[in-house]
């Protein structure tokens, strides 16, 4: 009982590829004490999941540990073999994981899921798989233990019947089915919304409490680490770059990569050095309304015949280059939004009106030409290239489509185009997995911009992208519109970005706009219940205000 | 599931429509007179024109289609020439020897198709992914006719072990028919060595139809096995401790039986088709000899009778694999 509970030791961990060997860890040093909660930041890529999958015995396939050692528990279990791992894994240590739709099987019901997680425990432990029924009472046990309404319910459903904040509890559940010492959770709370995530953090900490667990939490977000986390480390590139309390990085980070990530947390309570203090007011001779809805519907109707409104008489107009906000979480309508005003998805009802012409009735040719004046950017650059395109492809393509231009004059613009977006115009040859995320979120705007549109709908265009990323396509963004005279609707669920660069902005929930307004007034004076709740629980995760909450109860 | 089925149901009427009236265009569009050929070479003129009377071919093609459709409704399929017994009769009769032969044939590419995909999988480029990629390759490649006679020369006449072709000898009393697949029939009337007898005669020919369809189960399962293996949810499984040959078996398999489904309802229409090239190998006594026959002997009803046969069976064997997609993803269901 004397020691850490986890101690990893000069661990280093390569990876064989084809290209030869790729050090994925390098010289990690982490020790875990017992009651404990730390938390790892990083990036993609730096390795943070490799490690802790390791602590699990199942990392990569291919991957060779060099040298050091992982123990648990006094345990060496760096080499540990396959059957000796029944006895630790899930029960001893348990793990949740990011994204909880992927991580639950489509196919089984809840129920079976975790009771059969319960049965594999009780056949490592030795003494025997207890009745069907004596598993669905712990099993109920446990869904109610996280805060689950109706656990009897919740038993028979499949996992597509729940919320994304619902399927993480399932899953957590499920991590706790084993009572183990240490619980990984692996980025917990990424891919769930701002109110959502809040809610998820809380049960975290409680649990913590009730249950005595040892939490090592690892996440690209450093709001979330803080809220959780009294200590962490800071990974960059397969190595730890600092470790400490948590409230020491923050307030004086000492690694260079700290300083970077950290002033690259956009800040929820700041308020933007806006470019955009003068709407483009020299730019455009007639600073009027570009875009406008009108009691814009859309409904979708299931097989069985029951309508869900999507998007519910919505008013908007946006005037000529101003970035035009719109925020609320998934579910909420706003994809649904943009779409509609590009007429990718067709309105159930409503006019859309883009520079005095109503376009909701346009069809054909008419259409297809009014849509190189409005472009969209998506939300996931990885997907939303042809792996099998080069680049220079990718962004000649809208060129082919809707323009006559000859080959030679194509090439020609392509490049134009990859010096606006800064990137060398040799980048043209590339395939996008040769790309960075932020790259590839370069080359989408590119795409778009590539027939000169005067409206740009930027579906969270950062979303997928690491912190530091994210702020330089934020830069990025606004010195182009600058550049180019574009208006854009920005769609995102956070909330510290859209402050960040939003003129005016709508709150968007269940389809309808429940507030808008100047996008400052609604941050510093927020009119509706929601609009107040999502900003409370964007605070929460947010730096500044869990720095001044951790400084001030030391 | 009830409405879910029951549309499935509908797809399916409507499905056996389009066949009907497909077949019935392309036997008008064929070249020749039907009715010049049924009366022979030596036919006088007037024969031709009772001929024609007789089978309604004077009247307006929409009217021919009418009575077409009419007579199918009423399970009238025509009556053949050779024979001039009605068509229906005959198919019923040859139906249940093809319809055994394919459901062997499937069974055989299910059980083994499925677990040597899983393990193809599971030991993804290892010595028995290579094996079973090489053994999937010839399945896909080999011809059956050359395939089938090979099998016969070797394990029939040069090894006497199992009988050259037919579905019993002559000498042996078929027994009572009850579902006309002898080898649920056999096994009904407790004689176990016509049992024996009949299962070593369709051995032979159920191996060669169901070598190309197994290969394709096989890779199929394999590719979605490799890409389930990978996917989040069975990492989740084994960070919570359930046994591998579990998550293998069960977690992972059921997410890959779905596309291996779809391949198994496709592959199912591809056997009756195959029957055509395996009965005549093997002297089988199923319907695809009989079309062979007829159509040898420019005998058309019986070629658009087995037509219409394969088609409602392979209608209803997909049918069949969209009902079971909606009872293993519950998605489908609430869709």
């Amino acid at each position: 009982m004397t020691g850490p509970l986890l101690d990893i030791q000069n661990y280093r961990l390569d990876i064989s590829t084809f290209d030869g060997p790729v050090h994925v860890l390098k010289d990690i040093n982490l020790t875990v004490n017992r009651g404990e909660t730390l938390g790892i930041v990083g990036e993609s890529g730096s390795g943070k999941t490799v490690l802790v999958r390791s602590v699990l015995g199942i990392g990569p396939k291919a991957s060779k540990v060099v040298e050091g050692k992982i123990a648990f528990d006094g345990q060496d279990i760096t080499a540990l073999p396959e059957k000796d791992w029944t006895k630790i894994r899930g029960i001893r240590i348990s793990m949740i994981f990011q994204d909880p739709m992927t991580y639950l099987n489509p196919l089984f019901t809840i129920g079976q899921q975790i009771s059969d997680v319960i049965a594999a425990h009780e056949k490592a432990a030795g003494h025997g798989v207890s009745s069907k029924a004596a598993r669905r009472a712990r099993t109920e046990d446990l869904l109610d233990q996280v805060g689950l309404p109706n656990p009897a319910m919740l038993f028979d459903q499949y996992p597509h019947q729940l919320s994304g904040g619902m399927r993480q509890r399932v899953l957590i559940a499920m991590a706790l089915s084993g009572k183990p010492d240490l619980l990984i959770a692996d980025e917990p709370t990424t891919a769930l919304d701002v109110t959502v995530q809040a809610q998820v953090l809380d049960l975290i900490n409680s649990l913590v409490e009730k249950l005595n667990l040892t939490v090592i939490m690892i996440s690209h977000d450093i709001g979330a680490i803080a809220t959780i986390a009294k200590r962490c480390a800071v990974m960059y590139k397969g190595e730890i770059v600092e470790q400490g309390l948590t409230a020491d990085i923050l307030s004086a980070p000492k690694h260079e990569y700290t300083r970077r990530l950290l002033a690259a947390v956009p800040d929820i309570d700041t308020a933007a050095a806006k470019v955009a203090a003068e709407p483009a007011v020299g730019t455009s001779p007639k600073p009027g309304v570009l875009l406008e809805a009108i009691g814009l519907r859309k409904v979708y109707r299931s097989q069985s015949g029951t309508e869900v409104t999507a998007v519910d008489s919505i008013n908007l107009s946006v005037a000529t280059g101003e970035i035009f906000g719109v925020v609320g979480e998934s579910g909420s309508g706003k994809s649904t939004l943009a779409r509609m005003l590009l007429r990718l998805i067709e309105p159930t009802s409503g006019d859309i009106i883009f520079d005095g012409k109503n376009i909701s009735g346009l069809t054909g040719e008419p259409l297809r030409l009014m849509r190189r004046h409005m472009q969209f950017v998506f939300q996931n650059p990885h997907s939303a290239l042809n792996g099998r395109h080069t680049i220079g492809d990718a962004i000649g393509e809208p060129l082919r489509i809707q323009t006559n231009m000859s080959r030679r004059d194509i090439e020609v613009r392509v490049e134009a185009l990859l010096d606006i977006v800064q990137l060398p115009k040799m980048f043209k040859y590339r395939y996008p997995h040769e790309l960075s995320g932020g790259q590839k979120q370069r080359i989408c705007i590119a795409r778009a911009i590539a027939l000169n549109p005067r409206l740009l709908i930027l579906d969270e265009p950062t979303s997928a992208l690491d912190i530091s990323v994210q702020a330089q396509v934020l830069d990025f963004l606004q010195e182009l519109r600058a550049e180019l005279d574009l208006t854009y609707v920005f769609i995102s669920h956070n909330l510290a970005v859209i402050r960040q660069i939003c003129d005016r902005t709508i709150v968007m929930k269940r389809g309808v706009i429940v507030e808008q307004g100047e996008t400052e007034r609604l941050f510093l004076s927020p009119q509706h219940e929601y609009t107040r709740a999502l900003i409370e629980s964007g605070r929460k995760t947010s730096r500044a205000a869990n720095l001044s909450a951790s400084a001030g109860s030391q | 599931m009830l409405a879910f089925a029951f549309r499935k149901v509908l797809t399916l009427v409507g499905t056996m429509i389009g066949i009907a009236a497909l077949t019935f265009v392309i036997t008008n569009v064929a070249p020749g007179d039907p009715a010049r050929l049924v009366a022979g070479p030596n036919a006088t003129e007037d024969m031709v024109t009772t001929i024609r009377t007789e089978y309604g071919l004077d009247k307006s093609l929409p009217e021919q289609f009418v009575v077409y459709m009419g007579d199918l409704v009423t399970g009238d399929l025509g009556q053949s020439i050779v024979t001039t017994r009605p068509v229906l009769e005959e198919v019923l009769r040859y139906a249940p020897a093809t319809l055994e032969l394919v459901f062997v044939a499937m069974a055989l590419g299910i059980i083994v198709g499925v677990p040597m995909g899983m393990l193809s999988a599971v030991y993804k480029d290892g010595p028995i992914d290579h094996a079973t990629r090489i053994f999937s390759i010839s399945g896909v490649a080999l011809p059956a006719f050359w395939f089938g006679i090979i099998l016969q020369l070797t394990f029939a006449v040069d090894l006497g072990w199992l009988p050259v072709s037919g579905r019993l000898p002559l000498v042996t009393r078929p027994p009572e028919t009850v579902t006309g697949l002898l080898l649920v029939d056999s096994l009904l009337a407790g004689r176990l060595d016509t049992f024996w007898t009949s299962l070593r005669h369709i051995i032979l020919p159920a191996i060669v139809l169901s070598f190309p369809c197994l290969a394709s189960i096989l890779r199929v399962n394999r590719a979605e096995m490799i890409e389930v293996l990978q996917s989040d949810y069975i990492v989740a499984a084994r960070a919570h401790g359930i046994a591998s040959f579990r998550i293998v078996a069960i977690y992972a398999l059921k997410n890959a039986l779905l596309p291996t489904l779809a391949m198994i309802g496709l592959r199912f229409g591809w056997m009756l088709g195959s029957t055509v090239l395996v009965e005549t190998v093997f002297d089988w006594p199923g319907i695809g000899l009989y079309a062979v026959s007829s159509a040898l002997s420019s005998d058309f009803k019986p070629v658009i009778g087995v037509t219409l046969v394969i088609g409602f069976f392979f209608i209803v064997a997909n049918t069949l694999v969209d009902l079971a997609y909606a009872w293993i993803d519950p998605r489908l269901r609430s869709a």
